[in-house]
């Protein structure tokens, strides 16, 4: 059983592959009718998925494929030209086949789906019927037939289905039930054919039970293989069955071909686990952290330590580790990269449909398709890009007549690219088509009630572009099961910003739409700007900051409530970081505050944070289940020193920056509220003393003790800091030595000044320092009082009680 | 190996397994811990570790009770204030604090206690139900262990872990 099931493994993700190909193969060969090398190939792929089903006893697909080999043998010999109506039936075919191959991957059995609709058709071109006839009859007797087949089927498949033995493939030889109508060469042939394919699956079946130690298989390898091998299976086949020996040559050569050219670029390839990759990728993460921890303590090493030899050495060790870090988080990224191409592999069939379908003639060029990106990112893109695709075949390509009276060539095109652009990929939609109406757009969207009146005068062309992505939003007159339900491009924005993209639209009327999806190229690890607004830090992710700006404070505006400024020609709606996270103001931020320009989608929104600190790498790690979903917070990281940083959700903070009224203003009235405690005996009064010297807090402690009143001791300026920080209660005078160890009186009493708390806190400075330029200083940091050392204690003790307020009833 | 050493040792497994299943049939291990002035416990096996308490980042838009996340050796963990969740004022963090980190399936988080007892062993004839007027689905409480001077509120750990906002 475990053989059978790794079989079948390979088997469907070949298949898979294989019939992505034939899509891409078919459309191009629709355009090239006469290219007998693809014809060829796509012969060969029908012919490959047919012998491996027909091995698997998957029987209603090998009798699906079995028919398509016979129409596509038929037009590789010359007996049929491929017409589009005959190109429609193949194409459906392969959509039955793909549908079964989920099925069977899915569930294991190929039962439950009906192809004798199509098998009708096929046969009925192999046979040179008309094809209307056909649609006609089949329509009526369909649902007998398939009632029956099905039946066939589900018989079979139950009771072959398990038995993986090569007994099972003359069974199913047997029951394969087009062989009455065989030519005696042909039943040769066929058996000629069965018997080389046997022999493959068996040297197959081998090869896979040596490779089992290998988790999974070399895929290119087999493929390779199997190119080798393949061309002897149908040349035989041929042999017998053409009879003009003329085509023989160019077969022989084409099958042939690939394989020399192959051999010496044996690609060294294995077939990984992604869950294996994942992991790679999470101890890249821990390592990233690590090295960012390293560089931290490096550059704290090297400041205190500085000139000494050792450092050196230091430095060479550190570079290297970063430098190879890097790489090997690069080299990992690349291990999960896929081409773009496998994405855009579908579009070519999509664009033919579509055409067919909406009566347009419409040509699709492809650039760029080997442009990598992450394997997550290239699975989440296909959904949006079909959704801007088909708008540009309903919406923005003209019928043909148009475009002809507009002067433009009949064939509208449709020009999807893909290119790196630093960190980012983009992927670029261009349309030649009739363009959007920025006016018609605002009229459409004030109809709707999306926007109001007084919006759609204030917008700009572009911003009306980007009307196209609001929910709700659709510029069909009609609705047509193309495009239209108005859900699509909204869904494009989504998924869009979800992977940290950001979507730019231009269109020029009359001439075409041209959007852009700029991508980054991986999720786990980013580029981030980190921010600070008091206290705390936050890292907004790179990808989505256009630019940062110092403005000072009476640059923002208020308008209704909201605040704005200008910037360059454009007016920014801004908000507060710290409105949006609920941080308290304890820190006064001065006049001057930044403004970090995000960017998403289209839309365009100004934070203002206290200050920038710089780029870093960060590594992406999830708040786990109990604080998962909190609106603004995409998730935390950890940083150098070991601290938490939360990162921030651009999309979630432009929604939330909408509801948030700003307070920057009020927030510098709030301040001292709370200060005038009232004062029931001496010791409510709180006087702290900042002293590095012993000795001098203990004069200063005796001149003040009679008061009665409550003192603090802190050595440094450092620790009255930290003290004032923690405590809970209000202090009412400080006083502060200038000289002192780890931060001097004046940096403290400037320090101090940005606490909104203690802005109106009395300093007083009791220094020896005497001269006029001292106390300049001292006045400029925000000192009250001067005092000079020495001094008498009832001088220090009147000092403190005027500013206090000492209420004199306490004394005594 | 002589067949009677072997017996004796055979002898020996079997009678430490049956002690085994004796301890964890009838005695449950907790470790107790001091919030306010009541004293608690949780299953020891539901304590990943006990560490002293270091930094943490506030999250915004949580509950009050929510301090944040901190950094465990490269995990980010939610950290709980249990005397804010038990509605308690305010207490500043000493030398006795500590954050006990439990877990519960895949969750994990670190809760902040005043400090930390002793692990205690309790019968399991010991452990009464949770009061009846306490509401059964919303309390953490999972009972209430006697011992001799006093009592311990024993906390569902599962519920601690439950995401309540």
């Amino acid at each position: 059983m475990d053989e059978f099931d790794e079989i079948l493994q390979d088997f469907l993700v070949e298949s898979f592959e294989l019939v992505e190909k034939l899509d891409e193969d078919l459309v191009e060969l629709e355009s090239r009718p006469d290219d007998l090398d693809l014809l060829n190939g796509i012969f060969r792929v029908a012919h490959t998925i047919k012998g491996a089903s027909s091995f698997l006893n998957f029987d209603v697909l090998t009798h699906l494929t079995h028919h398509m080999e016979d129409v596509l043998n038929k037009a590789r010999h010359g007996e049929l030209s491929i017409t589009p109506d005959v190109m429609d039936v193949i194409l459906e075919s392969i959509d039955l086949m793909k549908a079964l191959l989920d099925k069977i991957r899915d569930t294991g059995k190929d039962d439950g789906i009906d192809v004798e609709f199509v098998v009708k058709k096929l046969d009925a071109i192999s046979s040179g019927e008309d094809l209307s006839n056909v649609e006609e009859e089949s329509s009526q007797n369909a649902s007998q037939e398939s009632q029956e087949a099905q039946n066939n089927a589900e018989e079979e498949t139950s009771s072959d289905e398990i038995e993986s033995s090569s007994e099972s493939q003359s069974d199913s030889a047997e029951d394969e039930i087009d062989y009455e109508n065989m030519s005696p060469e042909e039943i040769e042939a066929e058996i000629e054919r069965l018997l080389k394919q046997r022999q493959e699956e068996d040297r197959k079946k081998r090869e896979a039970k040596k490779k089992k130690q290998q988790s999974k298989d070399d895929k290119k390898e087999e493929k390779q293989e199997e190119a080798k091998k393949q061309p002897p299976a149908p040349q035989p086949v041929q042999k017998q069955q053409t009879q003009a020996p003329k085509k023989e040559s160019p077969k022989k050569q084409t099958a042939n071909a690939p394989a020399k050219k192959s051999a010496p670029t044996v690609e060294q390839t294995i077939r990984v686990d992604v869950k294996r990759l994942d992991h790679l990728m999470n101890l890249i993460g821990e390592l990233v952290l690590a090295k960012n921890r390293l560089i931290k303590i490096y550059t704290d090493v090297e400041e205190r330590y500085e000139g000494e030899p050792f450092l050196d050495e230091l430095t060479q060790v550190v570079s290297i580790v970063s430098i190879v870090t890097t790489d090997l988080q690069i080299a990992v990224m690349k291990t999960r990269m896929l081409p773009v191409g496998k994405v855009f592999n579908k579009f070519p069939r999509m664009i033919r449909d579509l055409s067919r379908e909406l009566n347009k003639k419409i040509e699709l060029q492809i650039e760029g398709e080997e442009t990598e990106l992450d394997k997550s990112i290239v699975e989440e893109i296909g959904d949006p890009l079909v959704h801007i695709i088909r708008n540009s075949c309903d919406h923005g390509i003209e019928s043909p007549e148009e475009r002809i009276a507009k002067g433009k060539p009949e064939t509208g095109t449709i020009k999807l690219k893909a290119f790196n652009e630093g960190n980012h990929i983009v992927i670029q939609i261009d349309d030649d088509g009739k363009g959007m109406d920025p006016d018609a757009l605002k009229q459409k969207a004030l109809e709707k009630g999306i926007i109001s009146e007084k919006e759609a005068d204030n917008m700009s062309e572009k911003e009306a572009y980007t009307l196209i992505f609001r929910p709700g939003f659709s510029t069909a007159a009609q609705v047509t099961n193309v495009s239209g339900r108005g859900v699509g491009m909204d869904v494009v924005k989504t998924n869009i910003e979800k992977l940290n993209g950001i979507i730019e639209i231009d269109s020029e009327f009359g001439k075409g739409t041209s959007i852009k999806l700029k991508i980054p190229l991986t999720l786990a690890i980013i580029q981030a700007l980190l921010v600070g607004v008091q206290e705390e830090n936050y890292a907004i992710p790179l990808a989505s900051v256009l630019e940062t700006v110092r403005i000072s404070t009476d640059e923002i505006y208020t308008v209704e409530g909201k605040s704005v400024m200008r910037l360059r020609d454009e007016v920014l709606s801004l908000v507060h970081i710290g409105d949006i996270f609920e941080v308290e103001r304890i820190i006064d931020q001065g006049e001057h505050a930044y403004v970090v320009v995000l960017g998403l989608g289209a839309s365009k929104l100004g934070i203002i944070v206290d200050n920038l600190i710089g780029q870093e790498e960060i590594v992406i790690k999830s708040l786990g289940e109990y604080l998962k979903g909190i609106k603004g917070i995409a998730g935390a990281t950890i940083r150098g020193d070991g601290a938490v940083t939360l990162i921030v959700d651009v999309v979630a903070l432009m929604d939330i920056a909408k509801e948030v009224r700003s307070n920057i203003v009020s927030s510098q009235s709030q301040e001292g509220k709370s200060v005038s405690n009232e004062k029931n005996s001496p010791s409510d009064y709180r006087v702290m003393i900042v002293d590095d010297s012993k000795t001098d807090r203990t004069i200063m402690r005796k001149a003040l003790e009679p008061l009665g009143i409550t003192l603090v001791e802190a050595s440094d300026g450092q620790e009255a800091l930290n003290t004032l920080k923690n405590s809970d209660e209000m202090f009412d005078a400080m006083l502060i030595d200038i000289e002192m160890p780890r931060m001097d009186g004046y940096t403290l009493a400037s320090e101090i000044k940005k606490y909104n708390r203690y802005k109106h806190l009395p300093l007083i400075a009791v220094t020896s320092r005497t001269s006029k330029s001292d106390r300049m200083r001292g006045v400029e940091s925000g000192m009250v009082e001067y005092i000079t050392k020495p001094y008498s204690a009832d001088y220090l003790s009147s000092v403190v009680q005027r500013n206090i307020k000492f209420k004199p009833e306490f004394l005594s | 190996m002589s067949d009677k050493l072997k017996e004796v040792i055979s002898k020996q497994q079997k009678q430490q397994e049956s002690s085994d299943a004796i301890i964890t049939e009838d005695i449950v291990q907790l470790v107790g811990f001091i919030i306010g002035d009541e004293e608690y416990a949780v299953p020891i096996l539901s304590i990943q570790e006990i560490i002293k308490p270091i930094g943490w980042t506030r999250v915004p838009q949580t509950p009050d009770y929510v301090l944040g996340v901190f950094n465990l050796r490269g995990s980010v963990i939610p950290l709980i204030d249990l005397r804010a969740k038990f509605g308690l004022p305010h207490k500043k963090i000493n030398d006795e604090t500590r954050f006990i980190v439990m877990k519960s399936g895949d969750e994990v988080a670190g809760f902040v206690i005043d400090r930390l007892t002793m692990a205690l062993r309790l019968h399991k004839k010991d452990i009464e139900p949770a009061p009846e007027t306490i509401d059964g689905d919303k309390t953490v409480i999972d009972g209430v262990g006697k011992r001799d001077e006093n009592i311990i509120t024993i906390l569902k750990v599962d519920k601690l872990l439950k995401r309540d906002f």
